[in-house]
């Protein structure tokens, strides 16, 4: 039997993918485990593996191509054996329009209805049977637009609840958070359906705090890959990857929808960067060193404590306050600009932050990050000190309400308490907040503070 | 221990229950010289003589009405329907007479009597044969219903039934009858009311009656081999039925599935199910309680149409399994 | 009514029999069947007066073939009766202190208040109590006869049903598994014309019930059932040869039903003539005067029963009612 080799689906919210490359060819003998195509998710690269030793054969993506997880990209055949279907389908017929990418991701309540004849695998027809779906609801991402298994999946997942205002729980999670105080509307289910089961409301219970449900963040706007210089009189086209589609549909939503409004704060570094160097100093043998993106992240995190409102999401039925403050960064990989989110920075130590981050940007740098590794941040820092920038603004990243903008520590003759000239570091900070959420005072309290922690980083163990 | 058949072990509970007590006796179509149409009572009336092993004419009313007025009246019998199907004949006497004496005249009269009948399908019998309609009883106040699913449960209950002092409908399996077991020699009782765990597991609770319980058995061996364990209770009485071991198990594996031959629709699985839902054990859920039972349906005769209306071995593994991850 | 005399079993309630029963015998029979109609009419009364919880069916013109029947058994003998069995009991002699008190549904009664009127059983005088389903009894009775055989008591059974219960199958299956093995089984078919509103005229195709026994092989005999000499009769010679292990007699007892079926019965299946020309027939003047009894005695018989009565309601009236937190008593031993 040939076995089908599928798209895997690698993150919780993800839904396609991209081809990066083959690593493997039509008619290569491969083994079970071996690597065989390098693809590339939202934000991260990862391989697909064989699920099956044979022949890989019928390759039906190219290279580029964006592939809806679960489809089918290739066959392992065992040997003598051809092609489910004579093999016509092992190459995608050119007129064929590669499945939608990610931002086209089925939308069901806005899914226009379909009258007549909706195209549907046979799969997906009998699954659509048996969970009782509407088939003209669900927008179809296979081949020709038709609705796969694995578009019912999505349906059902981000189908509105059946009664409004309440959580799909087993009885057993419904006690538990019951008896740990623990909304359930909080817990992500990891039963049929998004169900909530006991031992989800268990360990959300046995987490520090509660977890906020988070949709991913988007990276950061990231300076274009350097085009080949242009020859004279033509014009380039850059084809957008799936990374690039996504940075700007979500950026330019989140400029739109979030009126930004933007606060500049000059900060002296003097005590900073001398606990920095006195800590670096005394570091144990192979702990990583401490950065200033590092502190910066910590001092954020000991402000939004402070200042909740910060830390929060706007939705519909309000502004949602996270329990979790999970500070995201910025940070330039070869691939692209990506932001891994540190979570909890308000509970750990620097040198645990400093400990995650640099295992955060080896793996970024290797393109070994995990989906969950760039999700659920809740407030972004952006430094872009090191590239020269004096002070710059940000869009921020959505659902998030503010962002943190970080421009190079240049020395500046400032004003002593005698009016004298003095040389001091200083570095400007740029907080962008959705002034939906956020008043001009609430964001310039917080600032404030953010600048307090970073002058005298000795407040933060207060 | 040595092994003896499911019919062995009836016929040998009955020996020994008439040879300790002069006021047993059997009464039933076809159980003496012929020795039950099934063979259970095969070789007692060469023992005990035609006045304890009562043949009667084809009178189903008639034998329900022997058991209680004898059992009124200081006997302790025992009476047989040659074909569960048949005690649809019975049932006014059982269900207005023995059921409701006690009771109807103020707790001052006992009804000690035992009535077995053999039901279930898997023989070929069709529609008037193979009937399995424990569920009736059980609806009714004033009776027990017992359903062993082994030589050893049978021996057992059968004593205790005969000891009994209330009419108690036990409901033999056809496809059982030559089930060996492991029976002990000497006269031992196994208490009415007291399901057993058949078999631990903390993934799924599997309760299971008369036959399905070696099915369900056999499924858990299946299963266990993918690493999901089923724990297995016989209820063995399912009325009064012993709801504790059943609901303390599935407190411990959040979920239940309820097998049994008899119909879907108003059997005996929906009072396990309610019981369970009503129970403590609701707060420990992890997944929706299921029932697999026989298609609502007369039972057919040809031989897949049969066996497909029944919950077979394979039905169990792949229900239990789609239990356990979640698959529905 | 005119054609009972052919349907009788000859030299039945002869003045020769009558001469043959024990005087005080006599006696308690007239007294039994002042009590029942005394009974009977305290019931209706009560009934009227929404006293009442249930139904009732009151036996009122049937006194002869209870009283007969009774006692023409011992106390050691068995008893199964049916729905209309007030006078059954009374006869039996049971106590109507505690059957008004069932009436009334009272824990003091015979079933605690659980049976009510239509199953009061004397289970301690060995009665197995009434039986609110249509020949309900007669399977029970075949157990009954096969355990006093196996037990080899001289013990025998009675069970008294009705002209309805003769044409349920269980009739059929009772008769022949009792015939069969020689049960000690009297078959008191309490012919009171009327199945609710189904005459026996229109409900069977032969003039004597009792012409059923032979399909059996047992004998059948039918008898006046308003005269208690002739019921008394009949069953004594039934019960003797049930003692003999000769096996089980079929005895009809003709009598008639003075009241509706229950108290909701509007009787438009019969004439108002018919009830009259029984009711002239009334079996309790009529078997006084076969014992000389004069009005005065009669009126003084009649005080003490009524009296009795009266004195069974005062009991019924003061007793407590069944307790709720009692109410699963009994379910099982």
């Amino acid at each position: 039997m040939a076995k089908p080799q599928i798209m895997p689906k690698f993150g919780f919210t993800q839904e396609t993918a991209e081809i990066v490359r083959w690593l493997k060819g039509e008619g290569d003998q491969v083994d079970q485990g071996d690597p065989i195509a390098e693809v590339t998710t939202d934000k991260v690269n990862m391989e697909v593996e064989a699920t099956a030793s044979g022949i890989l054969a019928g390759l039906r993506y190219k290279e580029g191509d964006i592939v809806p997880v679960t489809e089918v990209i290739a066959y392992i055949l065992e040997p003598g054996e051809s092609l489910p279907g004579n093999g016509q389908e092992a190459a995608r017929p050119a007129a064929e329009a590669p499945a939608p990418p990610a931002e086209a991701a089925p939308q069901p309540a806005e899914a226009p209805a379909r009258e007549e004849h909706v195209r549907v695998t046979p799969v997906a027809e009998q699954y659509a049977r048996e969970k009782g779906v509407d088939l003209s609801k669900v927008t179809g991402t296979g081949p020709g637009g038709r609705v796969t298994r694995a578009d019912i999946d999505r349906y059902l997942e981000t189908a509105e609840p059946e009664v409004p205002g309440k959580v799909r729980a087993t009885p057993a999670a419904r006690r538990i958070a019951r008896e740990q105080g623990v909304d359930l509307v909080e817990v992500r289910g990891s039963g049929p359906l998004g169900r909530v089961q006991g031992w989800d409301v268990q360990e959300f219970a046995a987490r520090p705090q509660p977890a906020a449900v988070q949709p991913e963040p988007v990276p950061q706007p990231a300076a274009a890959p350097a085009p080949a210089p242009v020859p004279a009189g033509e014009e380039q086209v850059i084809p957008l990857n799936n990374v690039r589609r996504l940075i700007a549909d979500r950026l330019q939503r989140s400029f739109q929808e979030a009126p930004h409004v933007y606060f500049d704060a000059d900060v002296d570094t003097t005590r900073l960067e001398a606990l920095r160097k006195r800590a670096n100093e005394k570091l144990a043998e192979g702990q990583p060193g401490i950065s200033l993106t590092v502190l910066l992240v910590k001092a954020v995190a000991w402000a939004l404590i402070r200042h909740p409102l910060i830390n929060s999401r706007l939705e519909e039925d309000g502004i949602h306050l996270l329990p979790e403050i999970n500070v995201g960064v910025a940070v330039a990989a070869e691939s692209g600009l990506i932001v891994p989110v540190l979570r909890q920075a308000n509970l750990k130590p620097v040198t645990q932050l400093a400990a995650e981050m640099k295992d955060l940007v080896d793996r970024a740098r290797a393109n070994r990050l995990r989906p969950d590794d760039v999700s659920g941040g809740t407030f972004t820092v952006s430094n872009l000190g090191m590239f020269g920038v004096d002070r710059f603004t940000a869009i921020i990243n959505p659902p998030q309400t503010a962002i943190l903008a970080v421009g190079r520590t240049r020395k500046m003759f400032v004003p002593d308490e005698n009016d004298q000239p003095v040389l001091k570091p200083v570095m400007t900070v740029t907080l962008g907040a959705d002034h939906r959420v956020v008043d001009g005072a609430v964001a310039a309290r917080f600032l404030a503070d953010v600048r307090e922690a970073l002058e005298h980083p000795e407040m933060m163990v207060i | 221990m040595r092994e003896i058949t499911y019919a062995e072990a009836v016929r040998e509970a009955l020996r020994q229950a008439m040879e300790a007590d002069d006021r047993v006796f059997l009464i039933g179509e076809d159980v003496g010289v012929y020795g039950g149409a099934f063979g259970v009572s095969a070789g007692l009336v060469d023992q005990f003589g035609t006045e304890r092993i009562i043949d009667t004419p084809i009178s189903e009313a008639g034998i329900a009405g022997a058991i209680t007025g004898a059992a009124m009246t200081g006997m302790r019998p025992v009476g047989e329907i040659q074909f569960m199907d048949f005690v649809t004949l019975s049932m006014e006497q059982l269900v207005l007479q023995a059921a409701k004496i006690r009771y109807m005249f103020g707790g001052k009269a006992t009804v000690p009597f035992v009535l077995r009948m053999p039901g279930g399908a898997g023989t070929g019998a069709a529609a008037q044969h193979s009937e399995s309609l424990e569920s009736w009883f059980v609806h009714v106040p004033g009776l027990k219903v017992v359903a062993p699913s082994t030589p050893y449960d049978a021996k057992g209950l059968l004593l205790a039934a005969i000891q009994d002092d209330n009419p108690v409908i036990f409901v033999e399996h056809k496809l059982l009858y030559k089930q060996k077991g492991p029976v002990p020699e000497e006269m031992y009782t196994i208490p009415l009311g007291q399901s057993n765990v058949v078999r631990q597991g903390q993934h799924l609770t599997v309760v299971a009656t008369s036959v399905m319980v070696s099915r369900a058995l056999e499924a858990g061996k299946q299963l266990a081999e993918e690493g999901i364990e089923l724990e297995v209770i016989d209820p063995r009485t399912l009325k009064p039925m012993d709801c504790g071991p059943i609901v303390e198990s599935v407190k411990k594996t959040g979920r239940l599935l309820v097998v049994h031959e008899a119909v879907r629709t108003g059997g005996f699985g929906g009072e396990i199910v309610a019981s369970v839902a009503e129970s403590e054990a609701f707060d420990y859920l992890e997944a929706p309680i299921r029932r697999l039972a026989a298609r609502d349906i007369p039972v057919p005769y040809n031989k897949k149409l049969e066996a497909a209306m029944i919950p077979q071995i394979e039905d169990i593994v792949a229900e239990a399994r789609r239990l356990v991850k979640g698959e529905y | 009514m005119s054609d009972l005399n052919n349907r009788l079993s000859p030299a039945a309630g002869t003045d020769a029999a009558l001469r043959e029963i024990k005087p005080e015998i006599l006696e308690r029979m007239l007294e039994q069947m002042m009590t029942i109609r005394a009974f009977e009419e305290k019931a209706e009364e009560l009934y009227a007066l929404g006293k009442v919880h249930g139904t009732m069916h009151l036996s009122i013109g049937q006194e002869a073939t209870a009283v007969g029947a009774s006692n023409a058994l011992r106390e050691t003998d068995y008893l199964l009766n049916h729905h209309r069995g007030h006078g059954h009991l009374i006869a039996w002699g049971s106590d109507v202190n505690k059957m008004m008190a069932e009436f009334l549904g009272k824990e003091t009664g015979y079933c605690r208040g659980r049976g009510g009127s239509m199953h009061i059983a004397d289970v301690s005088k060995n009665n197995l109590g009434a039986n609110g389903i249509v020949a309900g009894g007669l399977p029970l009775a075949v157990g009954v006869g096969l355990s006093i055989k196996m037990r080899k008591t001289d013990q025998v059974v009675m069970v008294i049903f009705g002209d309805g219960a003769t044409n349920e199958g269980a009739f059929h299956e009772s008769l022949n598994m009792a015939s069969i093995w020689d049960l000690p089984v009297v078959y008191l078919l309490e012919n009171n014309q009327y199945a609710m509103s189904m005459s026996v005229k229109r409900a069977f195709k032969i003039e004597r019930l009792s012409d059923r026994a032979c399909a059996y092989g047992i004998p059948g005999v039918t008898v006046d059932g308003n005269d208690p000499i002739a019921v008394y009769q009949a069953v004594s010679e039934a019960a003797e040869r049930a003692r003999r292990r000769e096996g089980p007699t079929l005895v009809e007892s003709v009598t008639y039903r003075w009241r509706g079926h229950s108290k909701s019965d509007r009787q438009a299946y019969r004439t108002r003539e018919e009830v009259k020309e029984w009711m002239a027939r009334d079996p309790i003047p009529t078997f006084g005067a076969r014992l000389g009894k004069s009005e005065e005695e009669m009126a003084r018989l009649r005080a003490e029963a009524v009296k009795r009565i009266e004195e069974a309601v005062a009991f019924a009236e003061a007793s407590p009612e069944p307790d709720v937190s009692t109410i699963e008593d009994g379910v099982y031993a």
